[in-house]
């Protein structure tokens, strides 16, 4: 005989506002099984929770029903108090009667007879429930970082110091990422690359690390606590293990006029080349694009072309036909760090529904530039070696104008967001430019200044009081050549007047945007991602850096536009919660997954197609003579979720979610 | 005809397959038949009676065929949809069977009809048939015949039955539902219903209420309807086999075009291109989960 105890919570006002509560109490004590109920102010409080361990010690509750507020709130606190006081957690059951009733209804009647509906439905179901013990799975104790930005350094840095072994996979030819080309960083202006590089050397070095550059994620199985993880190593015409980083190559090719990716176009580079002096690792890449020696085979000439590159190289490292290998690698746990792109602000964008600034002249007026060429003409380590000139005749700009929100916040040119941090950086950019042009003029026109965070906003105030960037607020709206100058027509919202400028050099502060081709690599992860690109986390504010998929989790800039020190943050979050799951030999997971009835399953396969977690898969049920009688599904408990699709999807319902039967969800349902 | 059974008669004596379903004379028209030997081939016929949907003995439901041997069956390109859809769906492999396509001309409604094929006897499903020639086969005999006369009749109804009101579509469904008995003879003829236990049976929860009574019937329609939306062949078997006259085709029929008009999708004859029920597409519609 069921025996169900019903707490009715108040919520403080949230429920008792709307809700007659005892009411609800009293008509649920009238409910057939129900031996208990009773309301109180906070259910999930400690004298709330002590309500139910004593109702279930004293009265022999054999079911919990808490009436308050959204499962995803409370429900494992009430599942806890109720193991607590020995009965199995699954036998506790929540009714939401505040997101669906009270939080929606004025009517105070009718939402008291709306939440006692809603604890019937429950309190029928409970008693179907059948006691669930949590499921072991086995686990890899190793991490994979996608990304070798800041995000992913940290994170590997993180892990592989807390004892575990992690492999990081970085696309580029070295680590480092956006933050290894800029100048200085706000809020305290200290140089990127000195606080930088000796993290790179770190990764490198750390004997719990496998560093695989140059290389990207062709294929991702598995699940929580077991990815198998198929990687391809692009081929780098380098053999890493005879390179020895002396430099000979790069200075015989005759390709010397490509423009460089780390420089963003301002400086050139080989076609064998280590993008910056102090990569990690400091071997070469070959550009097979411009190799002269690689297009030659390619278009099958009979002579080979140069190869004074290889003729140079005294360790015979270079490797002209090498071409891309796959290692596989098993890991427990993996954080996606992939960073961001810039927003462009010319025609070609990546994203669908973007659309660019034909009338700010990027690439066409020279002496308009974007955010990341500034940092580079501002970098010690850069073409210029940090002289601030500009790019089209060297000379030192005097008059330096900065627009703030390119491409954010602008929902006609298909962002909508906030870039965040574009505020912070110009404002450090008038900074760096007064710093080093001391008569030199900074512009800044400006939407709002967003300078929340600690230091921020007195560093936007110090660039404004004590290094005098004049700010306007107020939208540019078009940019011309006019002789040696570059024209601005634009407006002053303040004072309503229209104005003209005439600037050395612009510098646009461009949105950021997620990397191109994450959707592809975040199918492969089956994690979700929003309509930007930027990976989805579990839940905005209690667990910003899971994913909805278990073991998956994010850091960094491909979450969301974000600095360093949130970078930073995420990535050590990732770590804790990696080294957290690590610190136990099986992973327990929740019971509530599916399973099937292998005798009534025709194996249609319609589950496997409906599940997005790919935990469906088949098995083969053979007869006495160990022939294959039937092929059905069978649910990896490891990869479920528990979302129910495949329930749904199976025509003879011959699939089942635990907790969610379909006993259990009739039952609710005929009660209403 | 000769090319049919030569053709059979081939397959069977060089051992490829142990039986050949196809059509022979009946005693209402034309029934299927199961020819096990070269000699019983001349038996073999296919004209505008061949309504039935062979493909049905191709179903795993049918183990028992299965047991028989590697079969032989021959199909028109509405059965090819079906077949289509069995490999679609992991119910057969294409190594199991082998696939005698005929060129067709349209079939009538009722195998017991006779007489060239016409407006009036010619099948609902005829009209506009892309697959005279059914694809994916591994042999096709005959000449294409001339196309069949079209015919707007089922059109017409739906139309009909679009243009009533909610209530007077509920009471023209409840008085044709009235008639089911429950007899599931729409099912056990579907090819397309391939699971082993139908949801009809499931206990505990008893989803379908399975006594004749209009609340069960509805329920079993409402869910044949939509297990086949997307899979449904459209042989228009179900309503032939229906005792109590139900005109099945109808929801089916609606169902079908519900189908094409949202996810531009008609069942064909090719299994790899997936049906609707089993794949999404960012770019599809969405607005009923809006
Ligand atoms: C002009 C400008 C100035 C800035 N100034 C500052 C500042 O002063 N202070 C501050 O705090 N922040 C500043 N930022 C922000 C800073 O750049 C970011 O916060 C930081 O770089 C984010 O680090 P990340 O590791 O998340 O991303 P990234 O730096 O973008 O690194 C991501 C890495 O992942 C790799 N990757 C991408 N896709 C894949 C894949 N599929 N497989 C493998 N690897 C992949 C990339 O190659 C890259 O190395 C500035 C940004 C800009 C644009
Ligand atoms: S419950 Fe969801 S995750 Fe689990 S097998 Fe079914 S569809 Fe896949
Ligand atoms: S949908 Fe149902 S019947 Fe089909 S394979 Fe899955 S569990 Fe089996
Ligand atoms: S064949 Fe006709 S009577 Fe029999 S179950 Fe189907 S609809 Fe009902």
């Amino acid at each position: 005989m069921a025996r169900i105890g019903v707490f009715v919570c108040h919520c403080g006002e949230n429920i008792g506002r709307t809700v007659d509560c005892e009411a609800v109490a009293n008509a649920c004590g009238e409910l057939p099984g129900v031996v208990h109920a009773v309301d109180y102010k906070y259910m999930c409080s400690d004298p709330g929770q002590n309500l139910i361990k004593e109702a279930i010690a004293e009265k022999n509750l054999t079911g919990v029903v808490v009436a308050a507020c959204s499962p995803h709130m409370h429900e494992k606190t009430f599942r806890k108090a109720t193991e607590g006081a020995g009965l199995n957690p699954y036998l506790c059951e929540m009714t939401n009667i505040r997101e669906q009733c009270s939080w929606i209804h004025e009517d105070r009647d009718a939402a008291t007879a709306k939440a006692i509906d809603l604890t019937r439905f429950i309190s029928e179901k409970i008693k179907r429930n059948s006691p669930l013990a949590p499921i072991s799975i086995s686990l890899e104790r190793r991490a994979l970082v996608i990304g070798g930005g800041i995000s992913g350094l940290q994170a590997a840095l993180d892990m592989a110091d807390g004892g575990r072994e992690v492999v990081l996979v970085e696309k580029q030819p070295s680590i480092g990422g956006h933050m290894s080309r800029l100048s200085e960083t706000f809020p305290t202006l200290d140089c990127s690359q000195c606080i930088l590089t000796p993290r790179m050397v770190e990764v490198h070095q750390h004997p719990r690390i496998k560093l695989l550059t140059y290389s990207e994620i062709e294929s991702v199985d598995g699940y929580i606590g077991n990815f198998s993880v198929k990687i391809r190593k692009k081929a780098r015409g380098v053999d890493e293990t005879r390179c020895n980083g002396c430099g000979e190559c790069q200075s015989v090719c005759p390709m010397k006029k490509i423009p460089s990716e780390f420089d963003a176009g301002l400086g050139n580079r080989t076609a064998i080349y280590v993008p910056f002096p102090q990569a990690v690792p400091n071997i070469p890449v070959i550009d097979r694009e411009n190799c002269l020696r690689i297009k030659g085979m390619q278009k099958k000439k009979a002579k080979a072309a140069c190869g004074r590159c290889a003729e140079a190289c005294g360790r015979d490292a270079i490797d002209f036909e090498q071409e891309d290998t796959f290692v596989t690698e098993k890991v427990g746990a993996i954080v996606v760090a992939t960073g961001y792109q810039l927003y462009s602000i010319g025609k070609e964008q990546t994203r669908k529904g973007i659309t660019g600034y034909g009338e700010y002249g990027y690439g066409t007026v020279p002496d308009v530039i974007d955010g990341m060429q500034f940092e580079r003409i501002a970098s010690a380590s850069g073409p210029s070696g940090g002289e601030i000139v500009r790019p089209s005749d060297g000379k030192v700009p005097k008059r330096v104008v900065f627009l703030q929100c390119i491409g954010s916040r602008e929902p006609s040119k298909g962002i909508e967001y906030c870039s965040k941090l574009c505020c912070m950086y110009v404002a450090k950019h008038t900074m760096l430019y007064r710093h080093k042009v001391h008569d030199g003029e900074a512009i800044v026109f400006y939407m709002d200044i967003r300078a929340g965070g600690k230091g921020y906003d007195e560093f936007v105030r110090r660039a404004i009081e004590e290094d005098g960037a004049k700010y306007i607020r107020g939208r540019v709206s078009s940019i011309q050549r006019e002789g040696e100058k570059v024209r601005l027509t634009g407006f002053d919202t303040l004072s309503g007047e229209q104005m003209e400028i005439d600037a050395d050099m612009v510098v646009l502060a461009t949105a950021m945007q997620a990397q191109p081709g994450i959707e592809s690599l975040a199918q492969k992860l089956s994690v979700s991602y929003d309509g930007h690109g930027f990976i989805n986390e579990a839940h905005p504010k209690l667990r910003p850096v899971d994913t909805n998929t278990a073991g998956v989790f994010v850091a960094g800039a491909c979450q969301a536009p974000r600095d360093i020190p949130d970078s930073v943050a995420m990535a050590s979050a990732t770590a804790s919660k990696v080294l957290g799951m690590f610190s136990k030999e099986r992973l327990e997971r929740e019971p509530t997954v599916a399973g099937v009835d292998k005798v009534t399953c025709s194996g249609c396969f319609h589950c496997e197609r409906a599940c997005p977690y790919g935990a469906v898969e088949r098995y083969e049920v053979l007869n006495r003579s160990g022939e294959v009688e039937k092929v059905i599904a069978e649910v990896n408990e490891g990869v479920c979720q528990g979302c129910g699709s495949c329930q749904v999807a199976c025509p003879s319902k011959s699939i089942e979610l635990e907790g969610f039967t379909d006993a259990q969800i009739f039952a609710a349902i005929n009660a209403l | 005809m000769r090319e049919l059974q030569e053709l059979s008669s081939k397959l069977l004596s060089e051992g490829d397959v142990s039986v050949v379903i196809g059509y022979e004379e009946g005693p209402r028209g034309v029934r299927p038949a199961f020819i096990r030997t070269p000699e019983e081939t001349n038996r073999l016929v296919f004209d505008h009676r061949a309504v039935q949907n062979l493909a049905v003995y191709l179903s795993p439901r049918r183990a028992h065929l299965r047991k028989r041997g590697r079969p032989a069956v021959v199909i028109k390109g509405c059965d090819a949809r079906a077949v289509a859809g069995l490999l679609r769906e992991s119910q057969i492999s294409r190594d199991d069977v082998v696939l005698i396509g005929v060129r067709c001309g349209g079939v009538y409604r009722d195998p017991e009809s006779n007489g060239p094929l016409s407006e009036e006897n010619v099948a609902d499903r005829c009209t506009g048939c892309d697959l005279r020639e059914p694809g994916h086969v591994d042999h096709l005999v005959g000449e294409l015949p001339s196309e069949p006369p079209a015919t707007d009749r089922r059109k017409s109804r739906i139309a009909g039955i679009e243009a009533m009101s909610p209530e007077e579509r509920f009471d023209f469904w409840s008085s044709e539902l009235e008639r089911c008995i429950r007899c599931h003879a729409c099912r056990e003829v579907c090819p397309m219903c391939v699971c082993e236990r139908c949801v009809c049976e499931k206990t505990d929860p008893s989803w379908v209420e399975s006594s004749p009574h209009l609340r069960g019937a509805l329920a079993w329609q409402i869910t044949h309807a939509l297990h086949l939306a997307g899979r449904c062949s459209d042989c228009g078997e179900c309503e032939r086999a229906c005792p109590a006259g139900i005109p099945l085709s109808l929801i089916k029929g609606k169902v079908n075009q519900v189908v094409e008009d949202r996810f531009d999708y008609r069942a064909g004859d090719d299994p790899d291109v997936p049906s609707p029920l089993g794949d999404f597409r960012l770019e599809d519609d969405q607005e009923f989960i809006k």
